[in-house]
């Protein structure tokens, strides 16, 4: 999908070639030996690093690559859409009125009430401007997941003249070292999950006062604690999961060399939901994900190399059938075509089962601001 | 892997000891909600300012001059029977908040350290309070230090997980109450080996948990009542205890809530902005202390509040938000008096419950008001009632009165019990203050004055608590001090800060021989000009002085000399901070209480004769038929010839045979002062009139022996023409050279609702019609208002009209469009003051700004700030108004005592007609004051009356009608009054 020029590799094809080799034996042996198909590489994360912001995290992955994501978060007034009977209420009526009104939303709290643009995301890469795609594509990507599910942004919902706005600022610290989406995916769902807004004073539709006691403000996703509140179902932020196909075998979280070989890429977007009798999370979305494999130099074999002994092909087209007869000979060419439905169905369900990747994922997060 | 934290938040667990930080989250005014996290940086170098110690001495930082500030708290403080060895006071927030008058008492309460912690919180509680504490933080004579305990690392204390801001408080003054006392302790060690004299430092807190917690730590504590019995008068100390802390105890479930609930902050603020409520000033009529009103900005009329349960524990002066009432509330504004005394005569002050907001002498008398208004046709339209439904700010300040006898049950001297007693305030539209007090035996009979502190739901009046006794009612000392204090007028003597910006040489002061003094950069010579004042007699403070000669060219050259005050008080010294302050001087009859300090007012500045002084001139060329050819302004020199009193210059002017250039030079100003005038009439300015009289005082004791209306002669305009021209002058020229910051004064047209009433009772009852679209034309028909009969009954109507006229102010102009810097009343495009700089501060500006206009000095930033600006002519327009009232109510004090004991008979000119009296006005003492049908016969006599025509008719045995403008008879004699405890004259019609 995204030209992913920015993940230059700079590996030969015959590299390439044994590295895929490597990646598609059962089980498959990773660049880093040590860990095994569903490993993450090991990552340092905390919280809170931006004292005046409402919630930040960082994260550093072993290889260098680091994040930092801010959340601030903005009192707006409600752009007003008049509907016949709200206007009367709001304009005609006094305080009376006003309170009838609100007794009858409050019952709903937010729900359905977001609005998309309440919240607004900028990423930030070194070297790359604003509006490369790069950038563009991943906020696009991070923001989508947020808004999937509508939870967030009812929670952003203050009453019916205002709302709260969000903003994410995400930053890359490193260059992009290896395909930056699930880091910044892990570090905003950190941020999100320790981010907390002002305490609300004021009631109903009336100008919101809030507590000026940093230390009463309430978590933007609200912790379940115990038992008692096992019923409500309180979502974590989304979080994206990152896995690549080669051949059957399935890996995820690959670095930047394992990229380079992959048949396909899934970007996987999952939250947790607490409902104890369903599964233990949910797809959000997916994404396929134009793996930098494709755009990989195609290693020459000596049949048509004239240097040893072979013939160059005469004509472009020549090539491609002579490579089509070379796939399984070893020597290095470009992956070509999409993903199996099997596979897929594969890899969401290693994704979403019990004590899959998801849960490992959200309970290591939700683990560094326990403790 | 390598690995750098990036949080520094959590510092006091890792990383630097000497940094901490503090979170909060702080709304702004646009609506904007931040978190903000302040960085603390904790030092070791703050004093502990006890003379004790010599360690803090060596550590303290110095100021840019490497002076120390000298330690504040003695060394051999006082000690009381628990603490023998003397105690430093650590009040906690509660204890300022309720005893901040004990505080302020001279007698004890010395050697008290404010905490940080305890000073911030007061700020956020109450303001008024805070900057009374800071005053007494500078008052020397108190020893009061402020100890920053949250910047020192010792005393610094961290919230805890889970801790309340309160608790975390309470917590940091123990912390700060232990560090000291281990302190002093140190440093009487250190200070000798034997030590024998350790002052113990103690918290003083009402907290009950708080005095727990310092019990078992070990911290000396003590109660705030406590402490005061171990002082000297108890009594008199333990009454000025607010009374809003043990009523919160006392009070218990069944209490019954007599008036409705505020609404929240929030919700008035979204009612305010969303135009279903509204905001204002609550005001109380004066002569109806059931009826309120409130002007909004969104109404041309005010709002009505009629009766308590709708001023819902408003005080007058308020800010309140109302919301309006259904329209079948809507009611006429009242025509009858209604009298706090005479209705609620039998409360029992001691009644905690069951009480009524509404007596059912106060219901019966709503009742009977809105049954007439019910039945009343289209002249008394009922106006839009309103009810109060929250308290913006209040502006209770304290309020001086008397104890009303009938709620004193134990009146023996010698009794100590505590009982609650009403104090009835001077102020009419003030509430009757429940107030607790142990001497009320002594109390009784005097000028006595007192706070509010609280007005609960469940308490018909407010309550307060006793501050200090004036004196004797009736004593002049008790009273003058008693209009002052009510007219918030600053008559302390000036503090040695201020005093110490004047010259050094005093009295002694010259202006200096040489012309190569600095006096004399950019100023002018003009000390061969002959030039003259004419003021009042026996004036010492004098502004202004004039000359006037004939050119070559035929025109005349005119110079007013104005005092130039600007050379002495510098801009932001503690003389011209204190002027700020002060605003104005004001004149009290037998006493002034100056603006700047008297050896400026009456010699240094004022312009007096046969000696040079610095002036600021404004010099015109004047054509003979009064055009303006050219002004000109220049700092000067002159010598003033001659100071005239008014009648003496006329004498000199009348007198054909004074031929001299001076004399005839003020005849010149004469003949174009007549001149100007006239202009100035054309051009629709107004003669308005005043009821002015003057008390005449024998010169030793100051008693007043008589009463005079003022008389005024030609040479008085002489002298007010010449000034309106210099004031529109110079408020021209700051203008053009500082367009947003000028300071100017305007007069706003005055809607035309306000002379509605005027205006019909001129048509009902004369025939005349009064025509108010435009200035001139409100000058002209107040022309046509005579009576051939009766002279004075132009005057009356003119009087009348300026009821009804706005109030002029100062602005500053960049705060205002151009065509609203008119003055109306003296129909001039624009206006400033400029030629009282000795008595007024906004002169004192002006002079300030001209100066800079023609490049004679830099213009200080503090006039180059709008809002700084805007500030000074707030607060200058407030003391000015409250300096006219002092003096009126100074005059109103002596003309009773004047009358003491007499009884006359007089003229008299009905004013105002209610349905159950009416008010007459006399000329002769410039007294008005309310007849009560009452008053006329023993039993009140039944009356009719006629509101479309302004006649009341009163029947029984003395049946006359009595109607609008009227002449009367009346006879003067004089009464105490009940209520508010003045002597007061009362008329009663013959």
């Amino acid at each position: 999908m995204p030209p992913s020029h920015a993940v230059q590799v700079n590996l030969s094809p015959a590299e390439l070639s044994y590295l895929r080799s490597t990646l598609s034996q059962k089980p498959p042996i990773r660049l880093d030996h040590t860990k095994g198909r569903k490993d993450f590489r090991s990552m340092r994360a905390e919280y809170d690093v931006l004292p005046g912001a409402n919630g930040s995290a960082r994260i550093a992955l072993e290889d260098g690559t680091e994040a930092l994501v801010g959340v601030k978060a903005e009192v707006e007034k409600l752009q007003w859409r008049p509907s016949l009977g709200e206007q009367e209420a709001l304009t005609v009526a006094a305080g009376e009125r006003m309170i009838v009104d609100g007794g009858q939303t409050e019952d709903e709290g937010g729900k359905g009430k977001g609005q998309n643009s309440w919240l607004e995301m900028s990423i930030e890469i070194p070297g790359f401007r604003d509006d490369d795609s790069l950038p563009v594509f991943l906020a696009s990507m991070l923001t989508e997941t947020l808004l999937a599910s509508g939870e967030l942004k009812d929670r952003l919902y203050i009453n019916r003249r205002f709302h709260w706005k969000l903003y994410v600022d995400v930053l890359l610290l490193s260059p992009p070292l290896s395909y930056p989406l699930a880091l910044l995916s892990m570090t905003t769902h950190l941020a999100l999950l320790t981010s907390r807004l002002p305490a609300l004073k004021s009631e109903k539709d009336e100008d919101p006062l809030f507590d000026d006691d940093w230390d009463a403000a309430i978590p933007l996703y609200p912790k379940n604690r115990g038992k008692s509140s096992a019923n409500i179902q309180v979502e974590k932020p989304p979080v994206i999961v990152l896995a690549m196909a080669v051949g059957e075998n399935v890996i995820f979280d690959p670095c930047k060399e394992e990229l380079a070989v992959a048949d396909a890429v899934l970007a996987i977007a999952c939250s947790a939901s607490q409902s104890p009798s369903a599964n233990v999370a949910r797809i959000v979305s997916i994404r396929t994900i134009d793996p930098p494999s494709h755009l990989t130099p195609p290693g020459v074999p000596n049949s048509m190399n004239s240097a040893t002994g072979g013939t160059a092909p005469a004509s472009s087209a020549d090539a491609l059938t002579q490579r089509e007869l070379l796939t399984s000979s070893g020597v290095w060419a470009p992956p070509r075509g999409g993903m199996k439905r099997g596979l897929i169905s594969k890899i969401v369900k290693m994704v979403v089962e019990k004590d899959g990747i998801a849960e490992e994922v959200i309970d290591a997060l939700q683990g560094v601001e326990v403790g | 892997m390598e690995y750098f934290s990036l949080k520094r938040s959590s510092t006091a667990s890792r990383g630097q000891p000497n940094l901490s930080s503090k979170v909060y989250v702080r709304s702004t005014k646009s609506g904007k909600v931040q978190k903000i996290v302040r960085e603390l940086y904790l030092r070791q170098d703050i004093p502990c300012s006890s003379n004790l110690c010599k360690a803090c001495l060596q550590i303290t930082p110095t100021d840019y001059s490497n002076k120390v500030a000298s330690f504040v708290l003695s060394d051999t403080p006082a000690g009381s029977k628990k603490f023998p060895n003397g105690q430093y006071l650590v009040p906690d927030t509660n204890a300022f908040l309720t005893g901040m008058d004990l505080f302020e008492v001279e007698t004890a309460f010395h050697d008290v350290i404010v905490l940080q912690t305890v000073l911030e919180e007061v700020k956020n509680r109450s303001l008024p309070l805070y900057h009374r504490l800071i005053a007494l933080t500078k008052n020397e004579g108190k020893r009061f230090y402020v100890f920053f305990n949250e910047f020192r690392m010792e005393t610094h204390v961290a919230r805890e997980a889970g801790e309340s801001i309160n608790d975390r408080n309470d917590r940091a003054v123990r912390k700060a109450v232990q560090w000291y006392n281990h302190h002093v302790g140190e440093a009487v060690a250190a200070r000798s080996k034997k030590s024998k004299r350790v002052p113990s430092v103690v918290m003083i807190s009402d907290d009950r948990d708080n005095l727990r917690k310092a019990k078992s730590d070990g911290i000396p504590a003590l109660s705030l009542s406590d402490f005061v019995s171990g002082l000297k008068n108890v009594d008199e100390l333990l009454d000025m205890i607010s009374a809003a802390q043990d009523r919160r105890e006392v009070r218990s479930a069944k209490a019954e809530a007599l008036y409705p609930e505020y609404f929240s902050m929030s919700k008035m603020m979204t009612g305010v902005k969303t135009g279903t409520m509204h905001q204002g000033i609550f005001n109380v009529s004066p002569y109806n202390y059931l009826e309120g009103s409130v002007h909004v900005p969104a109404f041309d009329k005010s709002l009505l509040i009629l009766g308590r349960e709708n001023s819902n524990r408003a005080v007058s002066g308020d800010i309140v938000v109302v919301e309006v009432l259904p329209q079948d509330q809507w009611k006429a504004p009242s025509t009858k008096v209604i009298e706090e005394e005479t209705l609620n005569k039998n409360d029992n002050p001691e009644a905690e419950y069951g009480e009524n907001v509404i007596s059912e002498r106060e219901r019966r008398a709503l009742q009977e008001e809105v049954k007439r208004a019910h039945g009343q046709s289209a002249e008394g339209k009922p106006q839009p009632t309103a009810r109060v439904v929250g308290i913006i700010k209040r502006n209770w300040r304290q309020y001086v009165g008397h104890i009303d006898r009938d709620s004193v049950r134990l009146t023996s001297k010698s009794s100590r019990q505590q009982q609650m007693v009403f104090l009835v305030p001077m102020d009419k539209r003030i509430p009757k203050i429940r107030i607790r007090t142990r001497q009320a035996g002594e109390l009784l009979g005097q000028r006595v004055l007192v706070s509010i502190d609280s007005w609960e739901r469940d308490s018909r009046y407010p309550v307060g608590h006793f501050v200090r006794s004036l004196g004797e009612l009736e004593s002049k000392g008790a009273e003058t001090e008693a209009l002052l204090l009510e007219w918030d007028v600053q008559y302390r003597p000036f503090p040695k800060t201020v005093l110490d910006c004047l010259p050094a040489e005093g009295h002694d002061w010259k202006v200096p021989a040489s012309l190569d003094d600095p006096g004399w950069i950019r100023r002018k010579d003009l000390r061969d000009l002959l030039v003259c004042s004419i003021d009042p007699p026996g004036c010492v403070d004098i502004d202004d002085a004039l000359h006037a000669r004939q050119l070559p060219n035929g025109n005349f050259e005119v110079g007013v000399h104005i005092a130039d005050v600007s050379h002495f008080v510098k801009p932001n010294n503690a003389m011209d901070k204190e002027a700020s302050q002060r605003g104005t001087t004001v004149y009290l009859v037998d006493k002034r209480i100056d603006m700047l300090p008297m050896l400026l007012g009456t010699d240094l500045c004022s312009l007096k004769p046969y000696v040079e002084r610095y002036a600021f001139s404004v010099l015109w060329e004047i054509t003979p038929d009064a055009d303006l050819v050219s002004s000109h302004f220049t700092k000067s020199v002159i010598r003033s010839r001659e100071a005239f009193s008014y009648e003496q210059a006329q004498i000199r002017i009348d007198n054909k045979s004074q031929q001299d250039d001076l004399t005839n030079g003020m005849r010149v100003l004469m003949m174009l002062s007549k001149k100007l005038k006239q202009k100035r009439m054309d051009a629709g300015a107004l003669n308005l009139a005043s009821p002015e009289v003057k008390v005449q005082t024998e010169s030793e004791t100051s008693d007043p022996v008589d009463v005079q209306t003022k008389k005024l002669l030609d040479t008085n305009s002489l002298v007010e023409e010449f000034m309106l021209l210099a004031n529109i002058s110079v408020a021209g020229k700051i203008y053009e050279a500082f367009p947003q910051t000028a300071l100017l004064r305007r007069h706003a047209a005055p809607p035309k609702t306000n002379f509605e009433e005027l205006g019909n009772q001129l048509k009902v009852k004369k025939g005349l019609e009064l025509r108010t679209e435009s200035s001139k034309a409100l000058a002209d028909s107040l022309d046509t208002c005579v009576n051939e009969k009766e002279p004075f009954f132009n005057t009356l109507v003119r009087i009348m009209a300026t009821r009804c006229m706005m109030s002029a102010e100062y602005f500053c102009s960049g705060t205002q469009a151009y065509p609203e810097f008119r003055h109306y009343g003296l129909a001039s495009e624009i206006y400033t003051h400029f030629t009282s700089p000795i008595r007024r501060y906004a002169d004192l500006e002006a002079h300030r700004q001209l100066a800079a206009a023609i490049d004679y000095e830099p213009l200080d930033p503090s006039l180059q700030s709008k809002a700084k600006l805007e500030a000074v002519c707030k607060n200058i327009n407030v003391r000015h108004r409250n300096a006219q009232m002092a003096g009126r109510a100074s005059i109103e004090y002596y003309v009773g005592q004047a009358l003491k004991g007499k009884d006359i008979q007089e003229e008299g000119f009905v004013m105002k007609i209610f349905e159950n009296g009416f008010v007459v006005f006399v000329p002769r003492f410039g007294i008005e004051s309310l007849i009560r049908l009452r008053d006329l016969a023993t039993l009140e006599p039944e009356a009719e009356f006629d509101a479309e025509n302004y006649v009341l008719r009163i029947k029984g045995e003395k049946a006359r009608s009595v109607e609008l403008f009227e002449k009367v008879t009346v006879r003067i004699t004089d009464e105490k009054e009940e209520s508010t405890g003045k002597r007061k004259v009362k008329l009663t019609l013959v």
